[in-house]
């Protein structure tokens, strides 16, 4: 809980530091750091009930083109809101229809509906199609550290439903449903339901994520707000970190999207190759994740 | 309240397993059903927990009938179940399991839940906040029963609880059954440990090939010919 509030009030206060040269610099990392940081939790919270989902990168673009097609009509907040809420409507789809299923085929469930919605962005009339659509940024650009404060806020919203998730009697069903779905049945379990809020609340956190990574880029192509990149990104960082935990994604954020960008700077071309054979080390040595490392248990 | 299952058939893909069974458990009973090995105890069973659809027959708990109610609103309406090979979950702790078994409860009844527990498992009671996977295997047999009397049952499925087990402990599981029987819950006994359950329920059923071949007393039942010579080697 200490690391959790540390590392929160680490990012409240980076846009105050005294960073020098780096500060713009540093502050796009945090941004970047917060969003995946957000989204790798939003993974986290439907991995706990045992469903791997490859649709958060869909989340993810619902959320970014939902708030980029309505923030010029509505403003800044209530575009974030709808994306998110188109995000958790596309959840609830899925969901309903493939939750039944259990882990490899809810993946490529989740595959697929990620799929479809990135030819959907290409091919609908109003998306832009693959050339793109521009997004102002937020609050009319009258604000710079905007964008910064409203990831910081969507990672808060991350935290705050991963630690209810963690602490309430929902843990016990999440975890329950995850060992086995059979025996948390007989005792009473909705499995179904607790698979479809996990997957609902997550949805929402990506989504929002989404929309504020929208007004970050001010442009989005469907390549890149629905890539299967960002869905593997979303699971690798718990992986890394700790799964079914809040500090383990926190953790394996700050490190992995830090150590991605840093990577990126020292080595340019080929750092995703360097950035390939830290994480294999990272699976290899550490199959508990960083929070292995903390002796932290994990049920 | 009774659990009355009358002509139940039903089976996996083509193979059918059951054919026409038909069972009373009342509450506070003690009642075995025995068998070998695939006589389809645990078919029944699953049937009886909503895993498995019946294809024909009727299963009843008190007035409700079960028909395509799922699991989870079965264990609602009184139906408990312990799993066969206990199915803890063994990173959380002793505590931890037995509060998913009140998963639906209002919080109020979780704490009377483990006062019950509890009282009839003190052992538990010690160990609250031990990791289930490292109980002994008597200790874990025991809270997968406290797991399942958390959520008030009126009639609980117990599968084959004796298994792994040493007989002395077999035995202390057992007498904890016939514990839970006396505060007025019905025991429905699946066990491949004949002469034990014998000892323990008050009636009992054999099954064989997916039909009930015996029914009776377990007094009457532990007298019988072809019960001596088929389960007790007598």
């Amino acid at each position: 809980m200490r690391g959790i509030l540390g590392l929160l009030l680490l990012f409240a206060l980076l846009p105050f530091l005294p960073l020098g040269a780096w500060g713009a610099f540093l502050l796009d990392v945090g941004l970047f750091i917060l969003l995946f940081t957000a989204l790798a939790l939003s993974w986290d919270l439907v991995a706990r009930t045992g469903q791997l989902s490859l649709a958060h990168g869909a989340f993810f673009g619902l959320g970014a083109y939902g708030a980029g097609l309505m923030v010029p009509h509505l403003g800044t907040l209530p575009a974030l809101l709808l994306g998110s809420l188109l995000a958790g409507a596309g959840a609830l789809l899925l969901g309903s229809v493939t939750l039944r299923l259990h882990g490899l085929y809810f993946a490529i469930a989740s595959l697929a509906f990620s799929e479809v919605l990135r030819t959907m962005a290409l091919k609908l009339p109003f998306t832009g199609g693959p050339i793109g659509l521009p997004v102002p940024p937020p609050f009319g650009g009258g604000w710079p550290l905007a964008s910064y404060y409203l990831a910081f806020a969507v990672l808060l919203l991350a935290v705050a439903l991963s630690l209810w998730a963690e602490r309430s009697s929902f843990r016990l069903a999440q975890a329950a449903t995850r060992q086995s779905e059979a025996v948390a049945r007989v005792l009473g379990v909705r499995v179904v339901r607790v698979k479809l809020l996990s997957l609902l609340l997550g949805s929402l956190v990506a989504g929002l994520a989404g929309g504020v990574y929208a007004m970050k880029a001010l442009f989005l192509n469907p390549y890149e707000a629905f890539s299967l990149g960002r869905a593997v990104e979303a699971l690798v960082i718990p992986i890394f970190g700790g799964l079914y935990s809040t500090l383990g994604p926190l953790l394996g954020g700050v490190v992995l999207v830090g150590l991605e960008q840093a990577l990126r700077l020292w080595i340019q071309e080929g750092y995703l190759v360097v950035y390939g054979a830290l994480l294999i080390l990272a699976i290899l040595f550490l199959p508990r994740g960083l929070l292995g490392l903390l002796g932290g248990r994990r049920g | 309240m009774r659990l009355v299952v009358e002509a139940l058939e039903t089976g996996y893909g083509k193979a059918q397993v059951l054919f026409g069974v038909d069972l009373r458990v009342a509450e506070g009973e003690r009642v075995a059903l025995l068998g070998a090995n695939g006589a389809g105890k645990t078919t029944l069973l699953r049937t009886l927990s909503g895993l498995l659809r019946p294809w024909r027959g009727r299963v009843r708990l008190g007035e409700v009938d079960l028909r395509g109610l799922s699991p989870a609103r079965r264990a609602r309406l009184g139906l408990g179940h312990v799993p066969e090979g206990r199915q803890l979950f063994p990173l959380m702790s002793v505590e931890e399991n037995l509060r998913l078994g009140a998963a639906f409860l209002a919080p109020g009844r979780e704490k009377e839940g483990f006062e019950r527990v509890y009282g009839l498992f003190p052992r538990l009671a010690e160990r609250r906040r031990q990791l289930a996977g490292t109980l002994s295997g008597g200790e874990q047999q025991m809270l997968a029963i406290g797991r399942a009397l958390m959520g008030f049952p009126r009639i609980l499925l117990v599968d084959e609880p004796s298994l792994g087990l040493s007989p002395r402990l077999a035995e202390e599981v057992l007498l904890a059954l016939r514990a839970v029987a006396e505060e007025g819950v019905g025991v429905l006994l699946v066990e491949q440990n004949v002469a034990l359950s014998l000892e323990v329920a008050e009636r009992a059923y054999v099954m064989e090939h997916g039909r009930i071949v015996l029914e009776g007393p377990s007094q009457a039942l532990r007298q019988d010919p072809r019960v001596r010579e088929a389960y007790l080697s007598l």
